[in-house]
């Protein structure tokens, strides 16, 4: 087992926050007061999730699992939305993805038994699917605007030519999925190799051996680059027909217009 | 005699009550400042964009009679910017045809051949074509759908003075043989106009400030504006 992290050594953790900034300070960045405030912000949040986990540990599984998962989904649902501001129904829509892709992939697991229907297994592992699915629906909706921004022209040339607009999207969704996809693509083929994933350093400084830590990082791993693909094909070929009216033309969205 | 195109007191967000009708066989220069409407007259006519009032007519037919994507090849379009798709020449150049599988193999070489292109361009990735090159392909894309009706936002703006000949001989060749009915010139090339259209449409600030026959109005313009227009 790991020693356990004392009270003096987590207080000793400022040290690290010190670090970069007195750099910041140092290289006049503007940073410290950020790199404070984040580092703050991201202590009290750990802290009072560790209490929340704890006590959602103690409810029965349906219940305990149920509240976290809809805060989770909830919350990265607000945070995607960001960046699909101007689409409509962007809440409703981006909502169903990631609570529809989490709902398959917990199925996945529980019916392959790959985990137990715990909380203390479920959330964690909701918890990276969620959040990924949310990075990734947040590139796919960054990257439609900038695509249909900057190819507008093309799609004019493609639907002038005939083209229906899934016909004159298909140009564009390629590269919108592609997008979304290539963190998760580029982090697949070094994973171990450059880092050690999170769950299996974890599982690794609780005790568990390397060889059964794997297991549960491949499982992982591979539901993550599922449920982002999915995310971003659904994201994309949801919202791509809002930027076009049903007499096959091109509408003029405000918000291509600002990314 | 049904006219070819009526364009029928049309207004849009950018256009103001425009009439105009051409016969078939004819080449109509759209000329004017930038700004002016010329390139939003050709996005109303293939339907790109929709007038808020008023009606344009294709041989006595309203336009939002024809299905769209009939409507849209036989109506083609060529834009200021080339706006060629990733991939080679030939991807370009079977995009419209493959919609319907009407592509064929030879279909690519013909094409070329008509702008003036060798044939090895076929493969040749868009990406190493040069301005004029581009522009010529863009033309050549939107011949591959025998339009009826060309809608042409100078198309020969960035090509050289032998390419500029060639294209608008090949232009008069697609009218005299009647493969294609007729056409919406833009351009900001007065020399070009007087060579290419029998009739000249004056457009500024949205609305058609004169129009007739290419030789009486811009030789004898009636309006300040245009007489300005010319002397720039």
């Amino acid at each position: 087992m790991a020693p356990e992290i004392s009270n003096a050594s987590m207080f000793l953790l400022i040290f690290f926050v010190l670090i970069p900034i007195s750099l910041s300070y140092i290289y006049a960045l503007g940073l410290s007061r950020s790199i404070a405030w984040s580092s703050l912000r991201g202590v009290v949040q750990l802290v009072l999730i560790g209490y929340l986990l704890t006590y959602l540990f103690s409810l029965p599984p349906v219940i305990g699992i149920s509240i976290m998962l809809m805060v989770m989904v909830t919350v990265a649902t607000f945070h995607a939305s960001k960046k699909g501001s101007g689409f409509p129904y962007v809440r409703s829509i981006i909502f169903v993805v990631i609570a529809g892709v989490e709902l398959l992939v917990l199925a996945m697991w529980l019916g392959f038994d790959m985990i137990e229907f715990a909380p203390d297994q479920v959330i964690p592992m909701s918890g990276m699917v969620i959040g990924n699915s949310m990075v990734a629906i947040g590139l796919a909706l960054e990257r439609m605007k900038h695509e249909f921004n900057e190819g507008k022209d093309r799609i004019i040339a493609a639907l002038s030519l005939g083209a229906s607009p899934k016909q004159a999207s298909q140009l564009l969704i390629r590269k919108i999925v592609k997008a979304a996809m290539i963190p998760n693509v580029d982090g697949l083929k070094t994973i171990g190799l450059v880092q050690l994933p999170g769950m299996m350093t974890g599982l690794i400084l609780g005790g568990v051996p390397p060889v059964e830590a794997i297991r549960y990082q491949i499982v992982i791993s591979l539901s993550i680059f599922t449920s982002v693909s999915l995310s971003a094909m659904f994201i994309t070929v949801i919202f791509y027909r809002f930027y076009f009216n049903d007499r096959w033309q091109l509408v003029k969205r405000k918000e291509t217009q600002e990314s | 005699m049904v006219d070819l195109i009526d364009v029928q007191a049309v207004s849009s967000e950018r256009l103001t009550n425009i009439h105009l009708s051409i016969e078939e066989g004819t080449i109509v220069n759209l000329i004017g400042p930038s700004g002016g409407g010329k390139s939003s007259l050709l996005m109303l006519l293939n339907r790109l964009e929709d007038p808020l009032e008023g009606e344009i007519l294709y041989k006595g037919e309203p336009i939002t009679n024809i299905e769209l994507g009939k409507l849209r090849r036989m109506i083609g379009l060529v834009q200021q910017t080339a706006a060629l798709f990733e991939g080679t020449v030939e991807d370009n150049l079977k995009y419209g045809p493959s919609l319907t599988g009407a592509w064929g193999s030879a279909m690519g070489r013909d094409l070329l051949d008509q702008v003036s292109l060798p044939q090895t361009y076929l493969q040749k990735y868009v990406d190493e074509l040069s301005g004029g090159e581009k522009q010529r392909v863009a033309f050549a894309r939107a011949l591959a759908n025998k339009p009826r009706i060309l809608l042409l936002d100078e198309v020969t703006s960035a090509l050289d003075v032998r390419n500029v000949e060639c294209i608008e001989q090949r232009l008069y060749e697609l009218i005299e043989s009647k493969k294609v009915e007729g056409m919406f010139m833009v351009t900001h090339d007065i020399s070009q106009a007087k060579r290419m259209g029998s009739h000249t449409v004056f457009m500024s600030e949205g609305k058609i400030v004169e129009q007739g026959e290419t030789k009486e109005i811009l030789t004898h313009p009636e309006t300040t504006r245009l007489k300005q227009f010319l002397k720039e």
